[in-house]
């Protein structure tokens, strides 16, 4: 990987004069912005010079064009190189009214559908008199200090430490050796160290940009052992860092605006996703960085546009390696770092895997929405404004939704929620959400409840058994194997108490750990799981050969890593699915835990309870023996999971919650599916309120889901779908199973021919007074009900000889039968 | 504006960094704490003299006899000679952590301890083949087999260490030695890249033969001052390919006229060598065959005693250690197991101490005597942990399942009341339906039954076999059929279904 990042790096150069840099004296010209440190009265002095030149829309119904849908829309754009530098800033056509002077602060704001949202429409909770004046202006793009700004720009933020070494920020780069800008003479940047060099103050000089990679002389003698000093700037001039070397000697940050708006004093701020330098990750840099990496994080801030300094370009590597002519600002980002489990993943994935959840979430009801917002209302109404971030950040969840200071998001999550279905997006609805919508979001899938119930003794367990691993000064290996059946809450469990020890690590009462999470399902072949793990601890993406051989290195050599010694705790879903012919990646995966200094904890799920018997013996052996089980829940267990979703919500009937969990702790035990039956029945039940509404009789008793509502859900969920198919067929498709069953009945066997049959059938249709639709027909009719498998039947070549069978069994069918309206007479042969 | 100040201070509070800084101190630390508690025998553990309080000594005096007393009790020599060394070792504290620390370090599969006792004898064979391997300058094969976790990697990895140490004394060159796990190995034939890479790095010229190739080249010509080469193939049976040529290449590369390859092949299976390279014994050079058996009870206790020696104080009773022994022996032999029983014994010592002492802060009248002996892991210890491993969970699974889900199983156990052996899903949908039908319970649909089915299957109660139609699938019951009868009799509602 490393490599082919640096072919592509090194075709840049040959490609043209991307990386030679033809900059325009232009320094007189612009003055350097200075930045202003803060206080209140002084920004809102200044504030007030500047024109608002568009209000600000107030629809409500604007905002349904911000979809998701559109966001991505606007961020792909971004990737043409729309940062703009302020060198080029008087050709853009981007301030309508020209700017006279830059000193003078124009700002302009443009409402290019502004998706601003007042707060009372969110919900009827967070409905107040008082907030007409008090509001957040959102804006897709604002005109600040004469540089275009829109959501999903990267900009350069200052750091507000160092404010005066801010001050100067040229523009230009200067020559490493002769301390002049570049002016009209071509500039050669060194590949190693990013200094740029006049060609001709080269020793030797140079006429040309060479093809390939370029090192300059320091970097060579540095790299040969020698020490290099660089030339001192002359007298009384500094050097002057520019805002690039600045960033990656972290004195600097660049962000990605995620979106802006206005506050309710005036000034504007914006939602800021950091971008990190290599240095910064836990890894630190490794071999494999390229100068210009950076990534991008899951940590959001809110600031003041203020401490904007200006552009700066981050692209993917495709878009770097075509980059052009956006000068020194260009940066790569490949993977996003999280910050709370130090792991890495690649954005393209990221991307792709959203986009797949919003078109299917779009798919699903719509009318499941806003609850979260409501919900954030009631815990932490610290806010006085209703800011959906939700619709932009993407990635992140409600726990950011006010600007906070950076140290108290700690201990929170961030994508981990993605248990089950994706999360539904949400959309601004006008009316206020009643009970019932409010319970079906709540009983989904994908929400995430406040607390677990019901599993607090396998939660200990699992808690214990982490912490006495990572505790330790010197962490011993384990093995933990987690086993129950389909939805009993393991995956979940395990996640609650990775969040939990989160939480403790932040408040620094146990050592960071690194944490890498695998579905076996999601790898293409068992063996690509060493690649995702080698890509999860370092960030880098190589083949599973080598990154096996790199991780045997890592886990079972003391000595040679001695950079991260966190330990670090694997957790794979579905372990059955890595189960090969040989079995060598479970043995190798459980073996590095027994070597020692592996610091390597590995938790396995699985539905299966005897898989660690089933293993090769050598494998069982060193797979240890803690086991954990999760058992199926019991109705109460499940009545309680239920009741604490809908804590506070008055949409259930108390008997009609039970009897769903009765129903479903007779037959499975499974959560998801009482889940999913309470949530049908709730539909059921808004589906009724909706009609009595509608049809104008009044309404106003509440409707609550009932026992017949669930006991429709219930009954759309279990009956077999067989029974629906044989009640809706043709006349002549139910007489031919009834001849069936009549058949089967008489002779007593399991199967029966096609003649048989045809004379049962032509026996009831001269009885009845039907006509009888000859041979052809029924061979037919016999050929499809086969197709659709409700039938057995042999090859239809041997006609009146073929064999037939019922697929079902006799007892559903003449249920289905009993009581058709078009052939009453078919209930007595049955 | 404050999100600004916030982040700076959020980098600089960043528990990572603070920690990064802190580890090197604390490590120091640490390690002289744990020198004081090994240094000084007469340090009292905290809870004792929390306990006591200002009149402490006589208490413990007391406690001293009453140990001494009640381990007197028992009488044969052997277990004599186990007691009196024990006796005059310190009390262990569980609650102290760099004592647990360290007792779970000595317990742990990872750590080797210095010297591999009730193995000296296979080390030696071993050591003694290699050594005249060695000494005549000539190529060997040996075979080592035995069950899991009897010591056999481990014991490489001495001889390895002993060969060596050897050499240098003899005056003899020393072996490269390459040690490959061959689950390891990406692709099979690139064992013989490895062995080439250390016979001389650096030196291949031609690319284009393989590595193979390039080894027989090597061994079929007098190359004098070659040096000997040690190669220790772990987990030997992953090499086993359709053709088995990998194997064969690899035990013919001894077979050489001019081998210099000394090979030590380790794997599980007994016979590996006469089923997968038959050719060999008729080239007369069929590779020695060392066998570890699994350990026996006295065994175990000696390797647990061994690792624990290192500890200044006690902290399994000896009859403890010897039912741990005993059921290992018993079952596997593995000692994997075995220190995984003590460890989650301990486990089970700690959660118990820590009930006792919120206990003792609810009443302070607790005799002090009781505490003492919660310092040891006792026999109960070790048994709970040993019935977590080698109980069987199936009453408990059973009677834990969903209610149809018992009725499938009841009636499955009354299908096969006849003798048969297996069944189809329709079959036992009748008699599914037959149940619920005499017990008045609707019953639920023959899709809903075959997934119900395969839930049974994955907990591995029953067996689904595969089907093209969904109730022509095979079922056959994996737990004994007594075993369902007794956990549902338990359930009044299958009294009667079973009768």
């Amino acid at each position: 990987m490393a490599e082919t990042q640096q072919m592509k790096k090194s075709k840049t150069p040959s490609k043209g004069t991307p990386r030679a840099k033809q900059r325009i004296s232009s320094d007189h010209l612009i003055a350097p912005q200075t930045p202003q440190s803060a206080t209140p009265a002084a920004i809102n002095l200044r504030r007030s010079h500047r024109l608002s030149a568009a209000t600000p829309e107030s629809h409500p119904v604007l905002s349904t064009c911000d979809t998701p849908q559109s966001v991505t829309r606007t961020t792909k754009n971004l990737k043409n190189p729309t940062s703009i530098l302020p060198t080029t800033i008087s050709i853009t056509p981007a301030s309508p009214q020209p700017t006279e002077s830059r000193r003078k602060r124009k700002f302009q704001e443009k409402s290019v559908a502004s998706a601003e949202r007042k707060k009372d429409l969110t919900s009827g909770k967070c409905r107040r008199a008082d907030n007409k004046v008090k509001q957040k202006v959102y804006y897709k793009k604002v005109v600040y200090d004469s540089g275009e700004f829109s959501a999903g720009h990267d900009v350069y933020v200052k750091k507000r430490s160092d404010a005066s070494s801010d001050d100067e920020d040229p523009e230009v780069e200067e020559c490493r050796v002769c301390f002049k800008p570049a002016g009209r003479r071509v500039m050669i940047e060194c590949d190693d160290c990013l200094n740029g060099f006049h060609l001709k103050c080269l020793s030797p000089p140079l006429r040309a940009v060479p093809e390939g990679d370029w090192m300059c002389n320091y970097c060579v003698a540095k790299k040969n052992g020698e020490m290099v000093e660089f030339a001192e700037p002359p007298a009384g001039k500094k050097r002057a860092r520019t805002a690039r070397e600045k960033l990656l000697s972290s004195d600097l940050w660049a962000a990605r605006i995620e979106s802006l708006w206005k506050e309710v004093d005036g000034t504007y701020w914006f939602r800021a996703r950091w971008y990190i330098i290599p240095e910064e990750t836990a890894v630190g840099r490794q071999p494999h960085n390229l100068r210009r990496e950076l990534y991008r994080t899951n940590d959001f801030a809110d600031v003041e546009m203020e401490s904007i300094i200006r552009h700066c370009s981050v692209m993917s590597p495709k878009d770097f390696a075509n980059a052009g002519s956006e000068g020194d600002d260009v940066f790569i980002c490949e993977y996003e770092y999280d910050i709370q489990w130090h792991n890495f993943r690649r954005i393209a994935e990221i991307d792709n895997n959203e986009d797949d959840g919003e078109r299917v979430d779009d798919d699903d009801d719509d009318d499941d929405n806003d609850w979260s917002s409501c919900d954030e209302f009631d815990s932490d109404s610290k806010e006085d404004v209703v800011y959906e971030h939700e619709k932009k950040t993407r990635l992140s969840h409600a726990s950011l939704l006010h600007p906070v200071a950076a140290n108290s998001r700690k201990g929170r999550i961030f994508g981990l929620q993605k248990i089950g279905a994706k999360k539904i997006p949400e959309h601004l609805r006008c009316h206020k959400q009643t009970d019932l919508e409010k319970a079906k979001s709540k009983l989904l899938l994908a929400t995430l409840p406040k607390s677990l119930p019901c599993r607090d003794r396998e939660m200990d367990e699992i808690t214990t058994f982490i912490k006495g691993a990572i505790c330790d000064e010197q962490c011993l290996g384990r093995c933990l194997y987690v086993h129950g059946v389909p939805g009993t809450g393991k995956t979940m469990s395990v996640l609650a108490v990775m969040r939990n020890l989160k939480s403790e690590v932040d408040a620094g009462s146990i050592r960071p750990y690194c944490f890498v999470e695998i579905n076996g399902l999601k790898l293409a072949s068992p063996e690509n799981i060493y690649s995702v793990i080698y890509e999860g601890l370092t960030g880098h993406r190589v083949g599973w050969k080598k990154a096996l051989n790199f991780l045997n290195a890592r886990f079972s050599n003391e000595n040679k890593c001695g950079k991260d010694t966190r330990p670090c705790i694997l957790l794979i879903d579905e372990l059955d699915l890595l189960v090969t012919r040989n079995q060598a990646v479970l043995y190798n995966i459980l073996d590095w835990p027994t070597k020692p200094n592996s610091k390597l904890i590995v938790i396995g799920i699985a539905n299966t309870m005897d898989l660690p018997e089933k293993l090769l013996p050598r494998i069982s052996s060193r797979m240890g023996i803690q086991r954990l089980c999760f058992g199926p829940y019991n109705y109460q267990q499940l009545q309680e999971i239920i009741s604490s979703r809908l804590k506070g919500i008055d949409a259930f009937e108390k008997v009609a919650i039970e009897f769903a969990s009765r129903k479903v702790a007779a037959v499975s035990g499974d959560a998801r599916r009482a889940l999913e039956i309470c949530r049908r029945a709730a539909e059921v039940a808004d589906y009724r309120a909706k009609k009595t509404a509608l049809s104008g009789s009044d309404a106003s008793g509440k409707v609550v889901a009932g026992m017949a509502d669930v006991e429709a859900a219930i009954k759309e969920m279990f009956q077999a779908p067989h029974i629906q198919v044989i009640r809706s067929s043709c006349k002549l498709s139910k007489i031919f199973l009834a001849a069936m069953v009549y058949e089967l009945y008489k002779t007593g066997m399991g199967e029966t021919t096609f003649e048989k049959l045809a004379m049962a059938v032509s026996c009831f249709c001269a009885n009845n007074g039907e006509t009888f639709p000859g041979y052809d027909m029924l061979l037919k009719v016999g050929c499809k009900l086969g197709e659709c498998r409700l039938l057995l039947c042999e090859a239809g070549t041997r006609h009146k000889l073929q064999k037939l069978q019922l697929n079902y069994p006799n007892d559903d069918v003449t249920f289905a039968l009993k009581d058709s309206k078009d052939l009453p007479w078919l209930a007595k042969y049955i | 504006m404050p999100a600004f100040a916030a982040r700076r201070q959020s980098l600089s509070s960043d528990p990572t960094y603070e920690t990064r800084v802190a580890i090197t101190p604390r490590k120091s630390r640490l390690r002289s704490d744990s020198d004081a508690a090994i240094g000084s025998p007469l340090r009292k553990s905290p809870r004792l003299c929390k306990e006591g309080g200002p009149n402490s000594s006589p208490k413990i005096d007391v406690i001293r006899k009453c140990l001494k007393s009640s381990l007197n009790l028992s009488g044969s020599p052997q277990e004599k000679r186990l007691y009196e060394n024990f006796v005059e070792r310190q009390t262990w504290d569980p609650r102290e952590e760099t004592q647990l620390r360290a007792v779970n370090e000595a317990l742990h599969v990872s750590t080797a301890p210095t010297n591999v006792v009730c193995r000296e004898n296979e080390q030696n064979r071993i050591l003694d083949f290699c050594k005249k391997c060695v000494k005549e300058e000539k190529a060997g094969s040996l075979y080592v087999c035995g069950c899991p976790g009897t010591g056999k990697t481990l014991s490489m990895k001495k001889v390895q260490v002993m060969l060596v140490d050897w050499a240098n004394k003899e005056g003899v060159q020393p072996p490269d030695i390459l040690s490959i796990n061959c689950t390891s190995l990406a692709n099979m034939s690139e064992i013989f890249s490895k062995i080439l890479g250390q016979n001389h790095s650096g030196k291949n010229s031609s690319r284009s033969t393989s590595s193979l190739q390039q080894l027989h080249n090597l061994y079929s010509q007098q190359q004098p001052g070659m040096k000997m080469i040690l190669v220790i193939a772990d987990e030997l049976d992953y090499l086993i390919t359709k053709d088995r040529a990998v194997l064969h290449d690899l035990f013919m590369l001894t077979t050489m006229p001019f081998s210099r390859c000394i090979l030590l092949g380790v794997a599980n299976a007994i016979d590996l060598a006469d089923r997968f390279i038959p050719k060999l014994q008729s080239l007369n050079c069929k590779p020695m065959v060392i066998t570890f058996c699994a350990y026996s009870k006295d065994q175990i206790i000696n390797i647990l005693q061994e690792r624990l020696r290192a500890l200044p104080y006690t902290v399994f009773q000896p009859q403890a250690l010897e039912l741990c022994a005993r059921k290992v022996a018993a079952a596997s032999g593995d000692m994997r197991k075995a220190l995984a029983v003590c460890r989650s014994a301990i486990e089970m010592l700690i959660g118990d101490s820590v009930l006792s002492s919120l206990d003792e802060t609810q009443d302070q009248q607790k005799p002090a005597a009781n505490g003492t002996m919660s310092n040891q892991v006792r026999i109960d210890h070790v048994a709970a942990a040993l019935s977590k491993v080698y109980k069987s969970p199936v009453v408990d699974i059973i009677i834990s399942l969903p209610q149809h889900q018992q009725i499938i199983l009841c009636s499955a156990v009354k299908l096969f009341r006849g003798g048969k052996k297996d069944t189809t899903l329709g079959e036992l949908n009748k008699y599914y339906v037959d149940v619920c039908k005499s017990t008045s319970i609707p019953p639920v649909g023959i899709l809903e039954l075959s997934s119900m089915c395969r839930v049974l299957d994955d907990q591995g109660i029953l067996k689904l076999g595969q089907s093209r139609e969904d109730k022509l699938r095979r079922v056959t019951l994996k737990v004994d059929g007594a075993d369902i009868v007794f956990a549902l009799q338990g359930i009044r509602f299958f009294r009667n279904c079973l009768q």
